[in-house]
């Protein structure tokens, strides 16, 4: 909203040439990422008291650990308030015309109501397996994934000449040309993967906020830079104008992150739920598509990665297949809490994990 | 493409002209009507047909039958002595969807089957068909709904169930049936546009020979002997013909009393030959008893005057098949049933429970092991047949009263019912209605395995000292439920044979050790990509696992057990092996201060996995003699992970408890050592502890 009225404002009369601020993407980045703290902080406790009223609770799966059974009770779908934060300060500091910000949102919306039906249902059966089933997610899912692949290789596609080029980290310039079916085919997959790791790691309290405030922090940098002719110049990556909306984007997750935060943190008062990691998940996904960073989730978001493959093997090859776990317990953080460590301090080193794991996703801006 | 159309098209109207043509030319000869009759297999589909039959030929004397049936099946040897025409047509099993090869063979014999059917019916022009399932009617059936469906070809079709729970070709034929018959109200549900409650067909002949005074059965029974009749229905059960002559041994010495006539059925397959089995059997017995035999055991292949022998049994043993129970019903004699389970819906366990239930009959489940060659079988144990057999004979007021009980299960009219519904469509309306009105009623079903299996865990997770599964189960479902869980342990799925050992530990089985114990310790290796993911042997790691948990909670223990406990403990998955080390905890006062398994708990204590070293050094505590425990255990003192520490710490606490050691100041000199910090902490909800406190005393279940 600021970005038109500002723009409207200057360009009407050299007065108003202050409101070229509302033009810098710096200063809306923040601006994004306060307002939508605030606006987290001023909905979160009427928010949790509303779904107390409702008894809207978090229906635990008990995995034999004696704290996941405490917290039977919580109230969950606090990824309303994540999305609501965020798309309430996109509407006051993203350029609406820009098709990164639609296309974020889009996929935020979509994978949120998704998680929303999931909630619901496990509420209304009193039972955390008795969700959506899975093939009914997949399916879910794969429609958003279909579509935004046929999008953004398209002809109105707003990565224009670079929509199909591949990049690796720490690689200079794109590795392949790939054909638009090979494309589409792997960005399924990739946004598939993405969303569905952020919703295994959701387990712990604060963990997958944490760990997805870096992953969207390092997203937000490499958009700026990508959507600043200078920068990317100076820095050999493809100049993709309009990208630095992306930045906004982050900005605001991260903010309407750190307001969730607040209350999600051990002992959580209110859960993310599936809303809020799929959501979570389906926004990481898109903005590594439009950023053209697909293979820069697997560092920067090495933990997420490790969450979903540890589970996975454990459940598909060992529960399923051969009948002997094969980690102790299954995904990592429940494995490390089995050795021993508690919930808080499992939390806090994982996070420092992601952290370094960020970082060195953040030295591939300029090693390469 | 327009070509295929108009072949389809003349085809279409030519079989149209031909069915026709065929039909006025024989309404010209003014030929009696005919009836298909369809439905056999067993004895089972093949009596209640007969039975219809009957009533069908008794009113309307000039109609033609026609019986369709497959070569060398029950049919084949039932048929043709009743005069009907008998007519072979081709069909096998529903085999599944699971191998398409062989569903193909099925699609093809049975198409086959229906197109001859269908021939044989324009050229004969039925005026209605009816079966009682079994998948020799099948083709009948297919080209009689084909005709009526697509060719617009009048012929009535009728079907008559005979179960609880219908069969797979009832069940999907049934939408396009005029009526289908069914014998137990409950199955209304599956019908509840075409059914009608008729009850089950039983024979004329069968139900005449309880008016007639005592008719000789062509069988000399020696005056005063209790007789007991022993059938396992037309083709024989293989159970019942192994289980009675492993009794014979049993029965002998009561010789002078009881007399056996045993019906062993027909089947000549290559799996079991009824006959040749049980004379192999028989002459395997001793020489005495077989000396002797012939005064007390008469045996025959099949009785055609079923009836009679019937007329003189004092009690039956039989499978509960619907047709044997209602024939048991109509005669009223008490009964020893042994159902035959596996079966669409367990109905022949439904129906002998019913039975039980209205104190007609006893019930005997059967028992499975593993054969030398591997394959495996059910089988009931001779001495507990026996045994049996002879506390119901030596009770005459108990067998009178199950006499009782069982002639008020019958019905009597059926047949009559049957073909007045057929005869005429008002009837038949109105006898639905009112069927449907009670259909209210719904199957009586068992709980599945894995509600079984939650149950009881959960009761022996509240008191695991005073568990018991007869608190949860009756008697009579914990024996059910236990021949279920047997029939689990043998299947070839893991994951089902896990089931399997979970529940034959709850139930405590302890009949089913050896097998428990066989799984500890087997070590036939899986394939070579499934060894590559982390596999290892045939009974995976979860079976070892929860056989070791299933020996705990049987709380058996025996030479065999310490042995298997003793390869569990090096056993290559870490789960297995601190389970091992539970058990020894468990099995404490029989294992304590045995040199070997303190030298097994101490080579634990530098196992790989911290989960196994934990459980060691609870168990070290539990079976350690001396201060040589405390030594081994304080070497824990500065281990690395809590829960290490706490266990050792737990170890030595029991052995204070045990009074091994004296608590004294040098011990907790010695203690000092320990590091006490801990990455780890168990929270505090004061809220809702308080809350739970509450709850628990106002006595209702906690659900925040």
């Amino acid at each position: 909203m600021f970005y038109t009225i500002g723009r409207l404002l200057y360009e009407y009369s050299d007065v108003f040439s202050y409101c070229r601020l509302f033009n810098y993407i710096t200063f809306r980045s923040i601006a994004a990422a306060l307002s939508a703290v605030i606006f987290v902080f001023l909905c979160s406790r009427p928010f949790i008291m509303f779904l107390h009223r409702k008894n809207i609770r978090d229906q635990a799966r008990d995995i034999g650990l004696p704290e996941v059974t405490d917290k039977k009770g919580t109230p969950t779908m606090g990824g309303v308030l994540i999305i609501g934060g965020v798309i309430f300060s996109l509407f006051l500091w993203a350029n609406w015309k820009s098709p990164f910000v639609w296309c974020t949102v889009a996929a935020t919306l979509w994978y949120g109501l998704l998680g929303f039906a999931d909630d619901i249902r496990k509420i209304m059966r009193r039972s955390g397996d008795k969700g959506l089933s899975e093939r009914a997610k997949l399916v879910f899912q794969s429609v958003f994934a279909v579509i935004f692949g046929y999008y953004i290789t398209g002809s109105s596609s707003p990565l224009k000449l670079h929509s199909l080029e591949f990049y690796l980290p720490f690689v200079k310039h794109p590795v392949a040309q790939l054909h638009p079916v090979v494309y589409i085919c792997f960005l399924y997959l990739f946004i598939m993967f993405v969303t569905n790791s952020v919703n295994l790691t959701d387990g712990l309290d604060g963990l997958a906020i944490t760990s997805s405030l870096f992953v969207l922090g390092v997203l937000g940098i490499f958009g700026y830079v990508m959507g600043n002719r200078i920068y990317s110049d100076y820095l050999y990556f493809p100049y993709v104008p309009g990208s630095g909306e992306l930045t906004i984007v982050a900005a605001a997750f991260v903010g309407a992150g750190l307001g969730f935060l607040w209350y999600n943190a051990y002992p959580a008062q209110i859960f993310m739920g599936d809303t809020g990691s799929l959501a979570i998940g389906g926004a990481i996904a898109t903005m590594s598509v439009l950023l053209k960073q697909e293979m820069l989730f697997p560092i920067a978001g090495g933990l997420f990665v490790a969450e979903a493959l540890t589970s996975q093997i454990q459940d598909k090859i060992g529960v399923k297949l051969v009948g002997r776990r094969i980690f102790y317990r299954a995904p990592l953080h429940h494995a490390l809490q089995y050795r021993g460590l508690a919930e808080p301090k499992v939390v806090v080193r994982l996070s420092i994990i992601s952290g370094i794991l960020a970082l060195i996703a953040l030295s591939s801006l300029k090693i390469r | 493409m327009i070509t295929l159309i108009t072949v389809i098209a003349a085809l279409y109207v030519m079989a149209f002209l031909a069915f026709r043509v065929v039909g006025l030319v024989k309404e010209k000869r003014g030929k009696p009507p005919l009836v298909i009759l369809a439905g056999g297999g067993t004895g089972g589909h093949v009596y209640p047909l007969l039975a219809i039959y009957e009533e069908i030929a008794k009113r309307h004397p000039n109609y033609r039958f026609l019986y369709i049936g497959v070569p060398n099946k029950a049919e084949s040897h039932i048929v043709p002595r009743e005069g009907i025409e008998l007519w072979y047509t081709y069909s096998i099993g529903y085999p599944g969807l699971k191998n398409p090869i062989i569903l193909a063979k099925f699609l093809i014999i049975l198409l086959a089957g229906s197109l001859k059917c269908a021939i044989k019916f324009t050229i004969e022009q039925p005026k209605y068909l009816v079966s009682t399932g079994g998948y020799v009617s099948a083709p009948a059936i297919v080209a009689a709904v084909v005709l009526r469906k697509v060719f617009r070809i009048r012929i009535g079709i009728f079907l008559h169930e005979q179960n609880t729970v219908p069969g797979q070709l009832n069940h999907f034929f049934g939408r396009w049936a005029d009526i289908v018959f069914v014998s137990f109200r409950e199955t209304m549900s599956f019908f509840p546009e075409n059914g009608v409650f008729s009850g089950y067909p039983v024979r004329r002949r069968v139900q005449e020979m309880l008016s007639r005074s005592e008719e000789n059965s062509a069988i000399s029974v020696p005056h005063g002997k209790k007789v007991v009749f022993v059938f396992g229905g037309s083709q024989g059960a293989r159970t019942i013909n192994r289980a009675l002559v492993d009794a014979i041994p049993y029965l002998y010495p009561y010789r002078k009393k009881i007399f056996i006539i045993h019906g062993r059925g027909l089947a000549r397959t290559e799996e079991y030959d009824a006959v040749k089995d049980t004379e192999d059997r028989i002459s395997r017995l001793d020489d005495e008893i077989k000396k002797e035999l012939e005064s007390f055991y008469y045996s025959q292949a099949y009785f055609h005057n079923i009836g009679a022998v019937y007329r003189i049994a004092d009690l039956v043993v039989a499978r509960s098949g619907a047709g044997t129970l209602n024939e048991i019903a109509a005669l009223g004699k008490p009964a020893l049933l042994i159902p035959k389970s596996g079966l669409p819906g367990d109905h022949q366990v439904i129906n002998a429970r019913a039975m039980k239930n209205a104190g007609a009959a006893q019930v005997l489940y059967e028992d499975v092991r593993r054969e030398p060659d591997g394959r495996v079988v059910e089988f009931v144990d001779g001495q507990t047949l026996a045994s049996a057999i002879l506390r119901l004979l030596q009770d005459p007021s108990l067998l009178s009263s199950m006499a009782v009980a069982a002639k008020s299960f019958f019905r009597g009219n059926a047949a009559e019912t049957i073909v007045d519904c057929i005869d005429y469509p008002s009837k038949a309306r109105d006898l639905h209605k009112s069927s449907v009105k009670l259909s209210r009623l719904s199957v009586e079903s068992l709980p599945s395995n894995d509600r079984v299996l939650k149950l009881l865990s959960i009761n022996y997770s509240e008191n695991p000292e005073t568990f018991n599964p007869y608190q949860v189960f009756d008697p009579e479902d914990v024996e059910y439920f236990r021949y279920r869980a047997v029939r689990l342990l043998y299947h070839p799925k893991w994951q089902i044979r896990n089931v399997g050992v979970k529940l034959v530990g709850y139930l405590l089985h302890r009949d089913k050790v050896s097998e428990i114990l066989r799984m500890i310790t087997d070590r036939t290796p899986v394939s070579l990509w499934l060894r590559l993911l982390g596999g290892d042997y045939r009974e995976v790691g979860f079976i070892r696992r929860n056989s070791i948990r299933a020996l705990q909670i049987m709380d058996i223990f025996n030479a065999d057990v310490e042995e298997a406990l003793m390869i569990a403990i090096d056993d290559p998955y870490y789960e297995v092996r601190s389970e091992a080390c539970r058990a020894v905890c468990h099995f404490s006062n029989k294992l304590a201060g045995k040199d070997k398994w303190l030298q097994k708990i101490l080579e634990r204590f530098n196992d790989p996995s911290f989960e196994v070293v934990c459980e060691a050094a609870k168990a070290m505590g539990y079976i350690g003699i001396d201060g040589r425990a405390v030594e081994a255990l304080l070497q824990f003192a500065m281990h690395p992970l809590w829960q290490v520490r706490y266990a050792a710490l737990l170890g030595i606490l029991r052995l204070l408890e045990r009074r091994v050691i004296c608590p004294c100041d040098g011990l907790v000199e010695r203690l000092g050592s320990f590091i006490l910090t801990s990455t780890d902490f168990v929270p505090h909800f004061r809220l809702k502890e308080t809350y739970r406190q509450i709850v628990s005393l106002c006595g209702t279940t906690c659900d925040e």
